[in-house]
């Protein structure tokens, strides 16, 4: 290792950065900014994708039972249910069950004082092998005797995913979008040094200099401007972790919040990186073939 | 060592700046090229380090077909061939040391080449005591010294300068003639463009006069004056 020729190398850069303090702090604080909205984008896509898969997978008839059935008969359709091939299992959830469970769910924000009877039937929860057929099934025991209504939220999911789907592509255009933005603005402030230190790039090209060490520097600085707005970022996405997440997960109880945060973390520095890298690149590279 | 064939140059704006030149420089040698602004001097050296691309005719400089080298092997071409220009082009905020490590630190040489190369160039041109200054805090003549040094601190077979002293006094341009002349004894091949009448007729040297891009003269130990030196292969 040549130390004096790293020590030439990361002066140089530094002299880049100097050079234009202030156009790089822009460059950072709109990478930075870009960052975070990626990030959150991308914690939110994991998120919802995760809530939908969960939704569908445990997908359930919820089988509502009139009042007037007898505990005996509603043993006995249970296993009525139970007996059909293409349910897996039924599980029988009396009232004071349904009561308890959704009073789980919804921890102590839900005051059950406040109730003056359990205003939940008996019912079963039905399982049915595959997925596609809940409606199928549904329809079949809706009709049986002694049940009051077979529920199921297949088409809410559906449409939940949909929704969520159209909302991500929006959402990735727009991120596109702001990437261009972090990427415009990290060129024009690698040309700006590119401008102020033309005369020590015609020394370089006139005592023969390849084209590949010339740019290096201002590579080099494309890529610590974008990675210090995603290190920026990624604080702010931290701050955002500790602070209002939790809020979030008291609010939307029923929301999974989770997503592999190094992963993110990792690929929004890779962003951060290959968006001043191509910028500094595309900028040195116009500049040096005219 | 350079060799000129048929070599016309029209810039893009249409300004013709060569006609049809012939021109062989054996190695070793040291040639002045005189004549008016305008006449092509720039033009032909630039042809030599590949600033420009002539338009017609071919241009060897060292065993190397200049005209059509590829734009990544050019770097290497520089490396064989150190330029001088009558303003300097020192780095105002780098010192005369760094300026001059400059051109070996940027084609990667390590630093143990700089640290040896570095103090040789500069003991060459007589700079070594003012290594720690800046090109502000020093004459012209020194400012060209080091430049010189940082040409030739590759090791250049080729030395190119263009109007060396035009923003000299007397005293130092004899003095920047001088260094080139035992620059050239120690086997650099030397071309000089001027228009200093004084420069070239104290040397004594072979001189190459353009006018309107075309060769007018080719003489050994020529005067700045056609026609007062000893006739060489006229050309054109």
């Amino acid at each position: 290792m040549d130390w004096g020729k790293v020590k030439f190398f990361l002066g140089e850069v530094f002299a880049n950065f100097s050079r234009n303090a202030g156009m790089q702090l822009t460059a950072i604080g709109t990478v930075c900014v870009t960052i975070v909205m990626l990030g959150a984008f991308l914690y939110t896509r994991e998120t919802v994708a995760s809530l939908g898969n969960g939704i569908l997978n445990k997908i359930e008839i919820a089988v509502y039972l009139d009042d007037s059935v007898s505990d005996t008969d509603a043993k006995k359709l249970g296993d009525q249910f139970a007996s059909d091939p293409r349910v897996s299992s039924a599980q029988y959830v009396p009232k004071k069950e349904g009561l308890r469970r959704m009073h789980d769910v919804l921890g102590r924000d839900f005051d059950l004082s406040l109730l003056t009877a359990n205003p939940f039937p008996n019912a079963y929860h039905v399982r049915v092998k595959n997925p596609d057929l809940v409606p199928q099934v549904a329809a079949h025991i809706a009709k049986i005797h002694g049940v009051a209504k077979a529920d199921y939220a297949a088409d809410t999911v559906t449409k939940l995913l949909k929704v969520s789907d159209t909302l991500g592509r929006v959402g990735l255009v727009m991120i596109g979008l702001l990437v261009l933005t972090a990427a415009i603005i990290i060129a024009n402030t690698i040309r700006l040094t590119v401008f102020a230190r033309r005369r020590e790039i015609a020394i370089m090209q006139l005592v023969g200099a390849t084209n590949g060490y010339i740019r290096g520097p201002f590579i080099m600085e494309g890529m610590v401007a974008g990675l210090t707005g995603a290190l920026a970022a990624i604080g702010v996405l931290f701050l955002a972790r500790w602070q209002v997440l939790p809020k979030l997960t008291s609010a939307l109880a029923f929301v999974p919040f989770h997503a592999n945060e190094p992963l993110i973390a990792g690929e929004l520095l890779g962003v951060g990186a290959a968006v001043g890298f191509i910028a500094a690149w595309i900028s040195v590279g116009r500049y040096l073939r005219t | 060592m350079i060799a000129l064939r048929g070599v016309s140059l029209t810039y893009p704006n249409g300004v013709r700046a060569l006609e049809d030149v012939d021109l062989e420089v054996a190695k070793g040698a040291f040639v002045f090229l005189v004549g008016h602004s305008g006449t092509g001097k720039s033009s032909l050296l630039k042809l030599l380090y590949k600033e420009i691309v002539p338009t017609r005719g071919q241009v060897h400089v060292d065993n190397i077909r200049v005209d059509t080298l590829k734009r990544r092997k050019i770097p290497y071409l520089r490396r064989n061939v150190g330029v001088v220009f009558q303003d300097f082009k020192l780095l105002s905020h780098k010192t005369v040391w760094e300026n001059v490590a400059f051109a070996l630190q940027v084609t990667g040489a390590a630093t143990k080449d700089v640290m040896r190369q570095v103090p040789r160039a500069l003991d060459l041109v007589g700079l070594s005591h003012k290594a720690r200054m800046f090109p502000g805090e020093l004459s012209g003549g020194e400012q060209q010294r080091a430049a010189i040094a940082r040409a030739l601190v590759n090791n250049p077979k080729i030395l190119l300068c263009d109007e060396p002293t035009g923003n000299l006094d007397p005293v130092n341009t004899t003095e920047i003639m001088e260094l080139l002349m035992r620059i050239n004894l120690k086997g650099t091949t030397v071309l000089v463009a001027t228009h200093n009448q004084a420069v070239v007729d104290r040397m004594r040297r072979r001189v190459v006069r353009l006018e309107d891009g075309r060769i007018l003269s080719d003489e050994e130990r020529g005067f700045y004056v056609r026609g007062l030196g000893q006739s060489q292969v006229l050309s054109g």
